[in-house]
């Protein structure tokens, strides 16, 4: 990664961060919709399961920092959302549907939603409840959808623009590990 | 499926590790108060500027559900007020006039004599040249000229002209309006002329008569003046004494010429009424 997707990456989440305090939360208020890890989630999709893990730990961390309930939890899940989907990338078609690609996000999404709010529940903290996990799965689903559909060709076209572009080979050219090991895949 | 390279790999694990200990280090102890409060502060700071930005975004946002039924909910709600007003209202009034009926029951009842209700709907031209009022009750209803128009107790006026369905009552208020009157505490009589906004005046017959504040006068002896006798016409208020040794006293009226609603037009004779006329019998079933 060169410096300035770094920078970029690291504005992303700051600005995802706030407008998910400001503005996406408040809306949505009793669901637990997430626009930082919707925006984890379209990166991880671009970039793979290095960078997914990294931003995702990261921007979990400081939302974690950030709020009142124990640091690790958000880092944890988000963390996870980075690494299914940066490993999503390598599956199907060099540039796969934006269709599929919203359904995947929104689904490892609001997963980890409910996950981090099981977590939260287990620890008694945060005032999180089990049951709105499995309830509030799939309307969460169907806001991280929303959400996915906006970003996710938003951070493709962001990452794949000339500026932004990564001056190493684009890694899906290298991507050899699929031909030399398709019996463990 | 694309697998993670070795360090990759590590990463991940030396990551969830580290965030299960996170985890664990902020639930059991205070240690990551200060870097919970060191992001919340810069996300804080953060948060107020984006806020500026984006607030009226969000309330603009968070308003679209309900836009559409806002203000037909606005609408019904407004309509419903003003309807419980107009209700509330009607019922004052309703408990008004039910008031008034049973006074001028009590006086059919008590007097002896018939009573037409009927409304003040128009006042007179103007105050200073003749206080009428115009009641919504005429010849249909058995009013004739001269009639005597009480508000129950106390006495209004008198018909002065009647049309089909309305009549005009001169107000006995009016300056050029005389009464036959007695004093009710001492039986003198006397005469009552209306003295506009001041009530009335009344002048015993007898310049020696003994009026006092407080009396109150009432209508004239039967058979000696139009008006029928003993409604009550007010309350004497000061007595003076002129140069010439004439007793003259102002009376307070009991009707208050101003705030007429509800009168009642009392029948002297026997007309034929097709409206209902009230009878001397128990108000039963009233409301």
């Amino acid at each position: 990664m060169t410096r300035t997707r770094v920078v970029a990456t690291v504005a992303a989440v700051l600005t995802a961060l706030l407008l998910q305090a400001t503005l996406v939360a408040p809306v949505v208020a009793p669901l637990a919709v997430s626009l930082p890890a919707v925006l984890v989630a379209a990166i991880a999709l671009v970039d793979g399961p290095g960078t997914g893990i990294s931003v995702g730990f990261a921007a979990g961390l400081t939302a974690d920092l950030g709020s009142t309930h124990p640091a690790g939890v958000l880092a944890l899940c988000w963390m996870g959302v980075g690494l299914v989907c940066g490993l999503a990338r390598g599956v199907g078609p060099a540039r796969p549907p934006l269709r599929r690609q919203v359904v995947l996000v929104a689904v490892v999404c609001s997963a980890s939603a409910s996950a981090a709010t099981l977590l939260l529940a287990l620890v008694g903290a945060g005032g999180a409840e089990a049951w709105s996990a499995a309830t509030g799965w799939v309307p969460v689903a169907v806001g991280d959808g929303a959400l996915a559909l906006v970003l996710v060709p938003l951070v493709r076209a962001f990452l794949r623009s000339e500026a932004l572009r990564a001056p190493v080979p684009v890694p899906r050219d290298l991507d050899v590990d699929r031909d030399r090991e398709p019996a463990h895949a | 499926m694309r697998r993670l390279t070795r360090r990759q790999r590590t990463a991940a694990v030396v990551l969830a590790v580290v965030a299960l200990l996170l985890a664990t280090f902020d639930l059991g102890g205070s240690g990551l108060r200060s870097a919970h409060g060191g992001v919340r502060g810069m996300l804080g700071a953060l948060y107020r500027g984006t806020d500026a930005v984006v607030g009226p975004v969000r309330s603009f946002v968070a308003g679209i559900p309900t836009a559409g039924t806002n203000s037909a909910t606005i609408a019904r709600l407004r309509s419903q007020v003003e309807h419980l007003q107009h209700d509330l209202a009607g019922r004052q009034a309703d408990a008004t006039a039910q008031a008034r009926l049973r006074t001028l029951q009590l006086a059919a009842d008590s007097g002896g004599y018939r009573i037409v209700p009927a409304r003040v709907i128009a006042f007179g031209p103007g105050q200073g040249f003749e206080w009428t009022v115009t009641l919504d009750a005429g010849t249909q209803s058995g009013i004739r000229d001269g009639q005597t128009v009480t508000d129950g107790a106390a006495l209004v006026g008198r018909v002065l002209h009647v049309d089909g369905a309305t009549c005009t009552v001169l107000l006995a208020a009016d300056p050029g309006s005389g009464v036959g009157a007695r004093d009710v505490r001492t039986g003198d009589i006397g005469t009552v002329t209306g003295a506009g906004t001041d009530g009335f005046t009344y002048v015993p017959l007898d310049p020696k008569a003994a009026v006092r504040a407080g009396d109150a006068v009432t209508t004239g002896p039967a058979g000696a003046t139009t008006f029928v006798p003993g409604l009550t016409i007010g309350t004497v208020s000061a007595v003076r004494t002129g140069a010439d040794g004439i007793i003259s006293a102002t009376v307070t009226p009991a009707a208050a010429p101003t705030r007429l609603d509800l009168v009642g037009v009392i029948l002297a004779g026997g007309y034929d009424q097709p409206r209902a006329a009230l009878s001397p019998t128990p108000l039963a079933g009233s409301r």
